[in-house]
């Protein structure tokens, strides 16, 4: 925490969205720095259930529960290995985590697939960066903007977007289950992004 | 909001909310998602709307209401923290993995994806030699529906006339091309679907070089083409493997 650019970065971005530290930022940053267990069990203890949630919903009914177990296990030793690489100007915790737990769910899936490997799973879908530290400081508004707004969105609409990103449907997905018309789930989908001021203007 | 970078290669065409969202979701088939993260390094709006999903999706996760509170437990944390620790031993025993020097290819700077899929240089795949200007590298993702490849057209060269049978993305590494919709410029992505017939020609002054992602492959219209098609689709697929 020594006064170095990133951290005043980090501090004029907290100041300037006007919002609260982000609680889980200082144990990452421990466990990063010190390899402090007891920063890592505190994690541990907060985002076990919830990634365990969903990588069960994701992996459907095949989807077996020492599985996902498993899984689980994976993307917590990930934390504790990449803990170093999170910045805290470019991404909260939740999002961090979403990613890694996101990146292990598909890195499974594809284990079976016919693959010569060539490329990671990392390759294709990157932890969140970006090099600007004006972006960031959008994206970190942007994402408080989300945390606020999602209460509001009317169920249809959370339905959606819960079965995309938990279940890990791809919109031709949600559309067969839901039996409903390509179009009907793009557009819920796409008036929620907009109360949510994701801006996709396509 | 758009950044320099964006401004100066004047990216026009982008991957709309169903390839973003599934993209980020991490639904989205691998030759799309790649033909996705190509189009993201050249294009600051898409990244950060990326990011948003990502956020929306951390958002969603952290709401899920676990279907039981226990078993964070400290025996279960125990029994990680001893898996961190043998795994470290062996990490110390093994030779760190060399990093793959990506270098450019001739000054070309290609999408890291794209990188990895030509393991540093595209001169190095597989291409095969469709009449004058035109020569494709497909590449196996290990995607099993769709068809990904390399396009390389010659500066000034016209692609014969072809409709699609489904869905194809195109997304431009290098140079530029046009058809009777438009021009395109590096970093556009580019979605073309059944039916749609057109014939892509690369501007004069310099090579095009296009990822592609088909879902089907293409109808050639004329009468050369179709009579070389069976051809193609062989060689083609006989490097799918």
């Amino acid at each position: 925490m020594e006064n170095n650019d990133d951290m005043d970065n980090v501090a004029s971005a907290q100041a300037a969205t006007n919002r609260a530290p982000d609680p889980w930022a200082d144990l990452v940053r421990q466990v990063a720095q010190k390899r402090d267990r007891a920063a890592f069990q505190q994690l541990y203890k907060h985002y076990t259930p919830l990634i365990r949630a969903f990588l069960l919903k994701s992996m459907g009914a095949g989807g077996d529960r020492s599985e996902a177990e498993e899984i689980t296990q994976e993307v917590l030793i990930k934390v504790w290995n990449k803990a170093a690489s999170f910045n805290p100007a470019k991404a909260s915790v939740n999002t961090w985590i979403f990613t890694i737990a996101r990146n292990t769910r598909i890195d499974f899936i594809r284990r079976n697939e016919r693959n010569d490997r060539k490329i990671e799973i990392e390759d294709i879908w990157h932890e969140p960066e970006s090099p600007e530290p004006l972006v960031d400081l959008q994206q970190r508004r942007a994402e408080q903007v989300i945390r606020q707004a999602i209460t509001s969105l009317p169920d249809e609409q959370l339905q959606v977007l819960y079965k995309a990103f938990m279940e890990g449907k791809s919109h031709n997905e949600v559309a067969e289950e839901m039996d409903l018309p390509l179009g009907t789930v793009k557009s819920r989908i796409r008036l929620a992004l907009s109360k949510l001021q994701i801006l996709i203007d396509r | 909001m758009s950044s320099a970078k964006a401004g100066i290669n004047m990216v026009s065409f982008h991957p709309d909310s169903r390839f973003l969202t599934d993209f980020a979701s991490g639904s989205l088939a691998t030759s799309e998602a790649i033909c996705v993260a190509a189009h993201l390094e050249f294009c600051a709006k898409c990244r950060a709307h990326v990011q948003q999903l990502s956020d929306l999706g951390a958002q969603i996760m952290t709401r899920i209401e676990p279907e039981e509170a226990v078993d964070a437990d400290d025996e279960g944390f125990a029994r990680l923290m001893q898996k961190i620790d043998d795994d470290a031993v062996h990490q110390q025993a093994e030779v760190p993995a060399p990093v793959v020097s990506a270098a450019p290819a001739q000054g070309l700077s290609l999408p890291r994806v794209v990188q990895k899929l030509a393991q540093g240089s595209i001169q190095s795949l597989n291409w095969v030699q469709l009449g004058k200007s035109l020569r494709i590298a497909p590449v196996n993702v290990g995607d099993g529906v769709r068809q990904t490849s390399l396009y390389d057209i010659r500066a000034g060269g016209q692609m014969p006339e072809h409709e699609h049978r489904g869905e194809e993305i195109t997304v431009l590494l290098k140079g530029s091309f046009s058809d009777a919709e438009g021009k395109y410029v590096r970093g556009d992505f580019v979605v073309r679907h059944a039916g749609e017939k057109h014939q892509p020609t690369a501007t004069m002054d310099t090579d095009c070089i296009c990822l592609v992602s088909l879902e089907r492959p293409v109808k050639p219209s004329s009468i050369w083409y179709r009579l070389l098609e069976p051809f193609v689709q062989f060689r083609l697929s006989g490097f799918s493997n």
